[in-house]
């Protein structure tokens, strides 16, 4: 058994479930909860910015055109800054500016968001902690009794299986149909995308990370391979008919049983 | 509706927030407290599911590991085939090895299909099984990396047996 943190919250918000996981190490237990606290109410504050959902969020007006740049929050701009390089980084598998009904950050922002709530945690000073963003994970320090976090990835047909464990020091982000169907769009030509079963992606930003596992998950190998020369990122990916390809920088990762 | 999706998989074993706790505890708890060798490998009996209904493409269907109840000496290296299973391509029977308590390996014993493709399709398969055995056996995770779930989807994922086992 995972030695227990010493903080564990799991908070509804954008949608899915935030879990935490927290070990004070020299913080105060009063302030480790405190820095949790204002971790959550961030993850809200950033929902109502983006929300694409909500009609009269800044984001929401922003791609109906109904927003002038002056008036957007800061946060919108760094996002689309970070957006376009994904775009880049990716090859234009992640493509923000190619999804129906205008610019649509949705598979960076909430990556991002939990990076920014995982940011709050780490300037308060606690030991370490993990963010866990309905899949989509960021991590600083490790636990007590071990050298690392470790993080199981979804079997993609069984949800409670593991397709394969790592040790993770930073970020991962995992995408895939087997949650919410085929929602991922083609930049190239606007169709759903079906060509994998799973696609995860490791690297120091887990902005950055869930971006490009959308951009795997919707270019499949080809993307893969595009990764594969990204310094600092490893990648891996299962195909709908269970087979199975990663990079070397995820190979390292992987957690070795026994 | 995870529970479900599970049944169309055809996974019997573990198909509960609970039942997944159950599973994780009986694999770490194996590391410290003597098992019987049968009950060690009962938790992690691995199928790899073909995918969900209203995916378009095709997958792999159940391949069940059963295994024997051949009890290895204590610290040796022991194996055993579980039963023919369908697999939707073919019939297929997995080769568990086992040293002591821990599974130490997965493979295709028999296979029986009509075409190459199958052939092909089942090396892939098993390189998952394979680490998906391996690491549910003998890992501790503090969280599980996944498609994003929806809040009502949380409630029967592992992350959420997770939360709750360490709070």
């Amino acid at each position: 058994m995972a030695l227990a943190a010493d903080v564990v919250r799991a908070e509804p918000v954008m949608g899915t479930v935030v879990s935490f996981h927290v070990f004070a190490g020299r913080c105060r237990r009063d302030k480790t909860e405190a820095a949790v606290d204002e971790a959550c109410r961030e993850l809200h504050r950033l929902e109502a910015i983006f929300s694409t959902w909500v009609a009269d969020s800044p984001m929401s007006r922003l791609r109906a055109g109904r927003i002038g740049l002056d008036q957007l929050p800061p946060e919108i701009p760094a996002v689309l800054d970070l957006c376009r390089r994904a775009k880049d980084l990716s090859g234009g598998w992640f493509d923000p500016w190619a999804m129906p009904g205008g610019v649509d950050p949705t598979g960076l922002v909430k990556g991002w968001a939990v990076e920014q709530a995982i940011g709050i945690l780490r300037e308060a000073g606690v030991g370490a902690a993990l963010a866990n963003g309905g899949g989509d994970i960021a991590l600083f320090g490790h636990p007590p009794d071990a050298p690392n976090w470790r993080v199981g990835v979804r079997h993609p047909w069984r949800s409670n299986a593991f397709a394969c464990v790592l040790e993770v020091s930073s970020a991962i982000a995992t995408s895939g149909p087997y949650e919410r169907g085929l929602h991922l769009i083609d930049p190239h030509d606007g169709s759903r995308a079906q060509r994998s079963a799973s696609a995860t992606v490791i690297g120091p930003s887990l902005a950055l990370a869930d971006a490009l596992a959308t951009a795997v998950a919707v270019g499949a190998r080809e993307a893969l391979r595009v990764i594969s020369g990204l310094e600092g990122y490893g990648a891996y990916w299962i195909g709908p008919d269970g087979s199975e390809e990663a990079t070397s920088g995820f190979n390292r990762a992987l957690h070795r049983a026994g | 509706m995870p529970p479900s999706k599970l049944n169309r998989a055809g996974v019997a074993a573990v198909s509960s927030v609970a039942g997944f706790a159950f599973v994780l505890l009986a694999h770490t708890a194996g590391h410290r407290t003597p098992t019987a060798p049968g009950q060690s490998m009962s938790g992690p009996a691995a199928a790899t599911a073909p995918p969900s209904q209203g995916q378009a493409s095709p997958g792999p269907a159940a391949t069940t590991t059963t295994p024997a109840t051949g009890a290895p000496a204590a610290g040796g290296l022991a194996s055993a085939v579980g039963q023919n299973e369908q697999y939707g391509y073919g019939v297929l029977s997995v080769k568990v090895t086992v040293s002591g308590r821990r599974i130490v390996d997965v493979s295709v014993a028999t296979l029986q299909t009509a075409e190459q493709y199958s052939q092909s399709l089942a090396q892939q398969v098993i390189p998952m099984l394979r680490h998906e055995v391996l690491s549910a056996q003998t890992t501790q995770v503090y969280a599980v990396s996944g498609a994003t779930y929806t809040s009502e989807a949380y409630l029967y994922s592992a992350q959420s047996a997770l939360d709750k086992l360490h709070v």
